[in-house]
């Protein structure tokens, strides 16, 4: 048996490592390590709800606009219990809705350019893709050009990008006149032509099959498709397979109906459960027995108190907690959303992942790149049922006392703020994100999460270097960028393996003793 | 080369092109904010920095294309600069930890700082994390499990508005500079990158009491507003997104320096208070519970006795004709003006806080002649 620890696995909001157990040629074991603490339940305590939007707003920096979102929600909904407050304007919540989506292709783009792409470029891992190498290639430098088109766009609402501050308790605080709603949506656009039109995706992989590249199909697309080709050729369809259980709150309203576009529920057992808010609420528990926190702080999240730090705690290795939907994992983000809604646009995931609801490494990818397309379009609507002349936001309460929850499906996943208010002070303060319910440690019966599942199976040819296990992690986009340091239990040995470079043939390892 | 970018970025960085530059990235309690500014940077963009200007990034977690161990290895050990994002947790030194002390355990981000500071020619703490401990080192209001701060977070050499942070008051790095704080939740990516190239040309910025560069902070996000005229003639909004001044919605716009009204955010986009949001303060140090609650009238506790927020107007408005022409004119000047060895005593001879309107009833404090140089 060989351990293997991965640390720094970095590209997720804080810090993360990985250790693994090999075991003839095969991972038998994996443990994910949440490594940054900062107490953002225990500081939002004793504030005002509407701080707790602009406080939480900060937990990450690359989620921003989602838990500002989450927390306004959360404080509206204690509101409304209250019998305090009616709810946002419907303006605003088209506008949360847009801007949701605007965030959404801005991190596809980031991922699957940015972090995961370089695995499947011709610079790291020599298979042909030149575009897609780190700063260098030029799918990997347009996607960036155009991540600021789309951080433009959300500036032009939230006055800034990252850490926009307009999207508080009881609407949107901007007014943003017509021109500035086509000036987003040109943004907007000018992102999508750079992706390339939907009906071109058949034909664009054909090209990538076939080494051809039209510019007039889509620069966007072309580079994707290639990410996504290059990892079917990899094998990532049978690595990093899940236990096909799904959840997602749900988003994009119909304005009409209220109906999503992405579906609320779960996916288990072969068939999708349409749940209500409710029923998702109360099938929620966290667990802490593998956290850096006591015992008694995991439990239900409408009740549990603020996690309480137990940083010397036996047995304990993550920082995160283990959330869990009715006792069981469940794996949330594109793919989730996808399976949930039944939405495979063009088969990929039945043709190339071996099914539209099979969880493996490939199909998350695809799932990101489909949603992209999807989502490109969605916005474009909303932003067309914005009126500028309708209200956006509605006097939100200084004092009252009440319980709320705020759901909301950032691109990552499912995203979850509780809130208790008493006399207007935040009295108790939960979030659940999207990377706990992917990443996080084991729960209570010992049960490994998504990933640590997902990791558990994973060939690896080589234990020097085990690539094929870090494309899976960075599947889940918590967005790891890892290097491998491998050594035995009993330190017989120490291995540090050096992954490769750009321009590098291959792995250069250094050998220890 | 310059011509294509033709900025006082690109002029900056084009003069430190002589010889490769290493630079180390680190993240303490950090949320990646103010590297995503960062990628937002225009003319050059960060990828032209890199590409064209030959800044070495020997460790960065979000962008190199090594990883992990490998990129522990590539890590100066002596870097040209030192860059710190997020904050260093103290009395819970594994709350953020960064790969492995030689026995196998994790090594904290406490570790790392005391080591790599010490040995760079720049150390820059870019955020408010870094610099000042930023919101993981927010009060602890209800004292949950006891800590005033729940992890002992602190910047680089500050805690707060206070010294020390986590390097002692008496840091300097090898340039014979104290932390180089760029302060922001996040900092404008020109911040970043403009501060970045000027230290690699020798230049050393002028720093103000927070040893932030002054060029960037010195300005009062009130003089230039949008809402600036509300304010003057005391019409105020009733909540965020209403007509009027947001001063009484807790606009911290008098007490907050920084440039960000006129150099604007994403390319020339916006900013804060142009989309109807308060300023928060979170460029200035003590920003969260300075300014808490967020959503009320920030206290006066910078005006000795009560002032109506007419007579602030007014006392700002005294600044502001002061401020604004010092301002034109150091944009015209950019950073040429900060020739290494001529800085000379940065202070402006007082510790006195010039952080609010009233400020401005003496303008020989406020704008004494390094305002106008």
């Amino acid at each position: 048996m060989v351990e293997v620890t991965i640390d720094p696995t970095t590209r997720i909001e804080g810090h993360h490592g990985m250790e693994l157990e090999v075991e003839e040629g095969a991972v038998t074991e994996a443990r994910s390590t949440m490594k940054m603490f900062r107490g953002a339940e225990i500081i939002t305590v004793g504030r005002s709800p509407r701080d707790a939007a602009q406080l939480t707003g900060k937990v990450c920096g690359v989620c921003f606009i989602c838990h500002r979102i989450g927390s306004a929600r959360a404080a509206e909904d204690a509101a409304r219990n209250a019998g305090a407050f009616d709810g946002p304007p419907e303006n605003a919540q088209i506008l949360r809705d847009a801007v949701e989506g605007i965030f959404f292709l801005w991190n596809h783009a980031i991922h699957l350019f940015a972090l995961v792409g370089p695995d499947y470029s011709d610079a790291v891992a020599d298979t042909g893709f030149e575009r897609l190498d780190p700063l260098e290639g030029a799918g990997y430098v347009g996607a960036l050009e155009n991540q600021r088109k789309l951080m433009q766009a959300l500036a032009e609402f939230g006055g800034r990008a990252p850490h926009p501050l307009a999207f508080i308790p009881g609407g949107v605080a901007t007014h943003p006149d017509a021109a500035t709603v086509e000036t987003v949506k040109s943004r907007v656009r000018e992102v999508s032509e750079w992706l390339g039109p939907t009906e071109a995706v058949p034909e664009v992989l054909e090209n990538v099959q076939n080494g051809e590249f039209d510019p007039e199909l889509g620069e966007g697309l072309h580079d994707i498709v290639s990410i996504l080709v290059a990892a079917a050729r990899e094998g990532t369809a049978d690595l990093g397979s899940g236990p096909n259980r799904y959840y997602s709150n749900g988003l994009f309203r119909l304005p009409d109906s209220g109906e999503r576009i992405f579906k609320r529920g779960v996916y288990r057992d072969g068939s999708v459960e349409r749940l209500t808010k409710d029923e998702i609420v109360d099938g929620i528990t966290e667990h802490t027995e593998y956290s850096w926190y006591t015992d008694d702080s995991g439990g239900s999240p409408t009740e549990a108190k603020p996690p309480e730090p137990e940083p010397e705690k036996e047995n304990a290795y993550s920082w995160g907690k283990a959330p869990r939907f009715e006792g069981q994992t469940m794996e949330v983000g594109p793919l989730a959303r996808l399976a949930i809604s039944g939405y495979d646009p063009f088969d990929l995931r039945a043709n190339l992942g071996g099914g539209p609801a099979e969880s493996n490494t490939l199909n998350r990818l695809v799932a990101r790149a489909q949603e992209a397309l999807i989502v490109r379009d969605r916005v474009l609507d909303l932003l067309g049922a914005f009126d500028p002349n309708e209200p956006l936001m509605a006097d939100f309460p200084d004092n009252f006392t009440g319980k709320g929850v705020g759901l909301w499906e950032p691109s990552r996943g499912t995203l979850s703020h509780y809130m208790d208010v008493e006399d207007g002070t935040i009295e108790r303060y939960q979030i659940i994100t999207p990377t706990l319910w992917n990443i996080g440690p084991r729960d209570g019966e010992g049960n490994p999460s998504i990933i640590e599942g997902a990791i558990v199976g994973d060939e690896v040819d080589d234990v020097e270097d085990p690539l094929n296990v870090m494309r899976t992690i960075r599947s889940f986009d918590p967005c790891l960028a890892c290097s491998v340091h491998i050594r035995s239990p009993d330190a017989e040995y120490e291995t540090t393996v050096e992954p490769p470079k750009p321009g590098d043939e291959q792995c250069v390892v250094n050998t220890d003793g | 080369m310059v011509s294509d970018y033709s900025t006082e970025v690109a002029s900056a960085l084009k003069q430190a092109t002589d010889g490769e530059l290493e630079l180390v990235w680190l993240q303490g309690q950090s949320c990646s904010g103010c590297t995503i500014s960062m990628l937002q940077g225009q003319y050059p963009t960060l990828e032209e920095t890199l590409r064209e200007f030959r800044m070495e990034v020997t460790f960065h977690p979000t962008l190199m294309p090594e990883q992990g161990e490998a990129a522990i290895e590539s890590m100066s050990t002596s870097p040209d600069v030192l860059v710190l994002e997020g904050s260093v947790p103290t009395e819970v030194p594994s709350a953020a930890t960064l790969g492995e002390r030689p026995d196998g355990t994790s090594k904290p981000l406490v570790d790392w700082v005391q080591e790599l500071a010490p040995e760079a020619e720049y150390v820059i703490g870019v955020g408010n994390c870094a610099s000042f401990g930023g919101w993981p080192a927010a009060e602890n209001k209800n004292r949950l499990y006891g800590n005033e701060s729940v992890t002992g977070a602190k910047g680089l050499q500050f805690e707060q508005r206070e010294q020390p942070g986590v390097l002692g008051p008496d840091f300097t790095a090898g340039s014979g500079l104290p932390v180089i704080n760029l302060g922001g939740c996040p900092p404008h990516p020109d911040y970043m990158l403009l501060t970045i190239a000027t230290v690699l040309n020798g230049h050393t910025p002028e720093l103000d009491q927070y040893n932030r560069p002054k060029p960037f902070y010195e300005p009062l996000v009130h003089d230039n507003c949008k809402w600036r005229g509300y304010f003057d003639r005391g019409e105020f909004a009733d909540k965020p997104g209403d007509k009027g001044c947001l001063y009484k919605v807790g606009c911290a716009g008098p007490y907050t320096h920084c440039d960000d009204q006129d150099r604007l955010w994403n390319d020339g986009t916006s900013v804060c208070l142009n989309v109807g949001a308060p300023c928060v303060g979170c460029m200035e140090p003590g920003f969260w519970d300075r300014f808490q609650p967020l959503d009320k009238e920030v206290e006066r506790q910078s005006f000795v006795g009560p002032v109506t927020p007419e007579d602030a107007g007014w006392a700002a408005l005294v600044a502001t004709g002061v401020g604004i022409g010092a301002h034109a004119a150091r944009k015209l000047t950019g950073y040429g003006k900060f020739e290494k060895g001529d800085e000379g005593d940065t202070s402006d001879g007082t510790d006195e806080e010039r952080t609010s309107p009233d400020a401005g009833t003496e303008p020989g404090t406020e704008t004494g002649d390094d305002r106008t140089e």
